[in-house]
């Protein structure tokens, strides 16, 4: 008993349950994914799903697809989102944190609700659906991931190096691409990669927009996922999916890390 | 109490966001479509979109009026296709609600054809042919596309030139101080400058996010099914969410959801707040690892987490509901909370603990009398966040929710947003949410500014 009281009274031992949890919840699932990649659906070891992955040729046009729409979807955010994130920070705003509360609030209403609506606005004037609807939906959906941490890098960036720098004449041009852009480089990475990857992953929000015209590697994940025979095969197409996820972070994390470290 | 300049300007924004439906609204009440029975004519419709623009000639039957809906007089369109000896034909009906009638009218299409995806397409498209045909018909137009992005660039440039106007008046203002309170002013300013061109930037930027948001405020209050058709102000949707009379699945949605999302929050909370004070006082390689472990379900995204554990599941042979559900979202909340529990933990003198048990205090006695008063807020500020995050979920209560019939608000939407139509009922359900939020925002913003005062 005495022993048990000496286990709990080291506080260390209160991660266990959280850690056991992790082990189970997370890890454990993650390698199930892998396993069943490697599985036919009898649990014996073969290597055909992977082979219908190369061979799939519609597997792996909406894979560069999905990537390609990702990209461009974090291209636009990056556009619209730096210059938002900055005149937030720059801009003698009485109350700075109402302002960036009002980019974040939109995020408590359901995104597929607001997709459906943006749907509906699109509908109302007109306009087809397509892959413009689709940009511009993602977008929409996560410019707030975007503004956010750079907004918070900008803010907690010393102002008076700016000064100084103008003060040593560069003009403003110059003191804004070689000392914001580059003091603000990590919440532009995780930015990015905030951005990226859900929209690598997405699957109903594209649904939506296009009426299901345009697919998404999500879309294809869940297609053969939620189809019994073809589990196996969906879990190669997730595990492609964890492959990119896990370079994106892992870039990200390095080059935020890095960037971290300068200033 | 008096009101700041900035929530001003957010109330105008929403009420930009709202005058942007004027138009549809106004056009839509006045309309008033009168055909009588026996009309018959022929409309185009898309059947496939948008690759290939196959049109179908779809006649139009206008077979009876009595057709009735809560006591208002309707008329009965029926499209009926040319039927296909042999194939199997299928009816969808869709009601469109103007203020003098309600029409229901039906399409009939070959059944090889029917797909989930295209049923919707369909609909769409029949929607807005027949809608011309009427127009055509009837000599009325319910649409002004045109000069709605006209009214829309007329109210921006309405907004700029109040904040030019709003400028030049605080100029003149300025010109009128003392030289040090100019001087004051100057230096508070220092560093910081008001553009009023990149402010309007972010006000635009606001009123696109914001005007799908306010197209459902604004079409809550008209009991209209279709979102964006206008058929009079009306309060019935509010009523009939508080009163029970929504969709059956709408009313178990939102119950399962309050469910989850509390259970879940608790669970998570709890289980967090014990992993951080462990995490706490882990040594440094011991802590990495955990660290790292709790950032995967933070860096897996929606659908990695959901298929996962939808593979554990299957593996495990566990059926899947509302134990599952839960599980999953205490799986991605939780290192929310222990991320949010850290920071006051390194804020807190770490030997106020080890005192409270030198001192007599069994572990428990100083978890409760000691660190929790101190983790309070922490811990508070993740419980929110995980009620939030697990209201909101979509992806991973998609695949762990089984096939049971268990729904939470976001799969119900899909589901709904799928067959073609939103329920109604959601749109004043998000209205009231949103409101609440921005209730809270204002209510932030009174408060920021009197400290400031202070």
């Amino acid at each position: 008993m005495s022993k048990l009281v000496q286990i709990f009274s080291s506080r260390r031992t209160w991660a266990w349950p959280y850690v056991l949890f992790m082990l189970l919840f997370v890890v454990l699932p993650l390698i199930l994914v892998g396993y069943y990649a490697l599985t036919d659906i009898n649990g014996a070891f073969t290597l055909h799903n992977f082979a219908k992955f190369f061979g799939h040729s519609e597997a792996i046009h909406t894979f560069f697809y999905s990537l390609m729409i990702a990209f461009f979807n974090t291209a636009l955010c990056l556009l619209i989102g730096y210059p938002a994130a900055y005149i937030m920070a720059m801009e003698d705003f009485k109350t700075p944190k109402v302002m960036a509360m009002l980019f974040i609030l939109p995020m408590w209403i359901n995104c597929l609700l607001r997709t459906v609506a943006t749907v509906e606005l699109f509908n109302m004037f007109g306009l087809p659906l397509g892959e413009g609807a689709l940009l511009f939906g993602l977008c929409y959906d996560y410019l707030p991931f975007m503004i956010y941490p750079i907004y918070n890098t900008l803010q907690k960036m010393d102002t008076s190096l700016v000064e100084a720098a103008q003060d040593l004449g560069a003009n403003r041009w110059q003191s804004f691409w070689k000392v914001i852009v580059p003091l603000s480089m990590p919440g532009v990475y995780s930015g990015i990669v905030m951005v990226f990857m859900p929209t690598v992953s997405t699957f109903a929000i594209a649904e939506l927009l296009t009426h299901n015209n345009i697919k998404l590697f999500g879309s294809l994940i869940q297609d053969y996922i939620t189809t019994t025979d073809l589990l196996n095969y969906g879990a190669v197409l997730s595990l492609v999916l964890l492959v990119i996820i896990g370079v994106t972070s892992f870039f990200g994390e390095k080059d935020a890390k890095e960037e971290g470290g300068l200033v | 109490m008096r009101m700041d300049r900035y929530t001003c300007k957010i109330i105008l924004v929403f009420a930009l966001c709202s005058l942007f439906f004027v138009p549809t609204i106004s056009a839509q009440s006045n309309l008033t479509y009168t055909l009588k029975v026996g009309t018959t004519g022929e409309v185009k419709v898309l059947t496939e979109f948008p690759k290939e623009y196959q049109t179908e000639k779809i006649n139009i039957n206008v077979q009876s009026t009595k057709y009735n809906v809560q006591g208002r007089d309707s008329l009965d369109f029926v499209f009926v296709n040319e039927p296909v000896v042999g194939l199997e034909a299928w009816g969808d009906s869709v009601y469109s609600y103007t203020d003098e009638a309600d029409v229901r009218w039906t399409v009939w299409r070959n059944h090889k054809e029917v797909k989930n995806r295209s049923q919707r397409v369909l609909r769409q498209n029949a929607y807005s042919a027949f809608e011309q045909y009427v127009e055509s018909a009837t000599g009325k137009t319910s649409r002004g596309k045109g000069w709605v992005w006209w009214l829309f660039a007329g109210l921006a440039l309405a907004l700029a030139l109040a904040m030019a106007i709003t400028q030049v008046l605080q100029r003149q203002k300025e010109k009128e101080l003392s030289s040090v309170e100019q001087e004051m002013l100057r230096r508070k300013r220092m560093g910081k400058r008001r553009h009023y061109g990149s402010q309007l930037y972010l006000w635009l930027l606001l009123l696109i996010i914001y005007s799908p948001i306010a197209l459902i405020a604004v079409f809550s209050f008209t009991k209209s099914k279709i979102l964006g058709n206008w058929t009079g102000f009306s309060m019935e949707l509010y009523a009939n969410l508080f009163t029970g009379k929504a969709d059956a699945g709408l009313n178990s949605a939102i119950g399962y959801t309050v469910v989850i999302a509390l259970v879940a929050a608790l669970c998570s909370t709890i289980l967090g707040t014990l992993a951080a004070i462990g995490i706490y006082n882990m040594r440094s390689r011991q802590r990495k690892m955990v660290t790292f472990l709790n950032s995967v379900p933070m860096i897996n995204p929606d659908i990695i987490t959901g298929i996962s554990l939808f593979l554990l599941f299957v593996a495990l042979g566990m059926s899947q509901g509302l134990a599952t559900v839960c599980i999953a979202h205490v799986v991605f909340c939780t290192p929310y909370v222990v991320l949010s529990v850290l920071p006051r933990l390194s804020k807190m003198n770490p030997n106020t603990y080890e005192a409270a048990l030198d001192l007599g205090a069994t572990p428990a006695q100083a978890l409760r009398m000691v660190m929790l008063p101190e983790l309070w807020p922490g811990m508070l500020s993740g419980f929110v966040l995980a009620l939030t995050l697990s209201v909101d979920d979509f992806g991973v209560t998609f695949f762990t929710k089984g096939s049971g019939g268990l729904e939470t608000l976001s799969t119900f939407i899909y589901s709904d947003a799928r067959k073609g139509g939103l329920t109604p009922e959601l749109r004043p359900l998000f209205t009231i949410i949103l409101l609440v939020m921005l209730t809270a925002l204002i209510i932030i913003n009174i408060r920021n500014t009197k400290n400031e005062e202070k």
